[in-house]
């Protein structure tokens, strides 16, 4: 079965335009809401390394998608994560998120029929550009069209 | 403390996975997909009964039970596959093993595999993950 090409869309900025700080007020509600306590010390939970990358980019998640001509409708299932910290992620500190899509790669599949893997890279520094961490997602979005 | 090479870290359990909860987090992720909110859009997209947990709540289990096995750690870097769903009400576990210890300036890096398995269904998160532990003495 030959596929159609994805949009070429490897090296697409995602870059954001505005710093992003972690609240403690949202921290601590976010640690209430998976049963522990904030650190006292200051200290972000680590999955802030997500939260912090995703809302920070210069796209939405419907954005990124509608990038990859493809509707957020549709349904992008979340597929993998790397991440590797340089620093722990502290509230009240403002972060610089940069970063850039890796490549789409369209793929027959068993179950989906035909995906697309979107695998993009976003980075978070602070204001001076001491890099904090560095992190990769992987995403499935299903042609179900293609199929 | 240093733990040992093969040991099992202590698990953290989920009795309940909240849809409450998924609300706060569809604030949090400032994503506002109906499948983490509505279960008859779950039904409609022929994707279960019930609403769908956020992928990064279920890595955040994850990470709370690395931090309270091992505490006074840092995590240095993750690397999971989310390979199922977890759905609203599920009971849940986090668990993991050391697979490697490893001496570094200042402390110990420790190696372990991870997981999160939903009650009755199996892995929902794999994946690897290493932390470093400061300043401690490996055992004697």
């Amino acid at each position: 079965m030959t596929l159609p090409a994805p949009p070429n869309v490897a090296g697409v900025s995602l870059s954001g335009t505005h710093p992003y700080t972690i609240s403690a007020e949202e921290n601590a509600a976010l640690c209430a809401s998976i049963g522990v306590a904030p650190e006292p010390d200051g200290t972000a939970h680590p999955i802030y390394f997500f939260i912090a990358t995703q809302v920070g980019m210069g796209q939405t998640v419907a954005g990124l998608c509608q990038v990859c001509e493809f509707n957020v409708e549709d349904g992008p299932m979340m597929a993998g994560s790397r991440v590797t910290f340089q620093r722990p992620l502290r509230t009240g500190q403002p972060y610089r998120v940069s970063g850039e899509i890796v490549s789409l790669v369209r793929k027959p599949s068993r179950k989906l029929g035909v995906m697309d893997m979107l695998e993009y890279t976003l980075r978070l520094s602070l204001p001076d550009g001491t890099p904090v961490l560095s992190t990769t997602n992987v995403w499935v979005l299903p042609r179900k069209e293609l199929a | 403390m240093i733990p040992a090479v093969g040991s099992e870290l202590a698990t953290f359990r989920i009795a309940s996975v909240s849809p409450e909860g998924m609300k706060a987090w569809a604030k949090f992720l400032h994503d506002p997909n109906p499948i983490h909110l509505d279960p008859a859009v779950v039904r409609a997209k022929g994707l279960g009964d019930r609403v769908i947990n956020q992928g990064p709540c279920n890595l955040a289990y994850v990470i709370s039970m690395l931090r309270a096995a091992l505490p006074g750690s840092t995590v240095q870097a993750l690397d999971v596959r989310y390979v199922d769903n977890v759905y609203g009400g599920e009971s849940v576990v986090a668990g993991g093993r050391v697979t490697a210890v490893r001496a570094e300036a200042g402390g110990h890096a420790v190696d372990c595999e991870v997981w999160l398995k939903a009650d009755g269904r199996g892995p929902v998160i794999t994946g690897t993950a290493t932390l470093q532990l400061p300043g401690l003495r490996a055992p004697a």
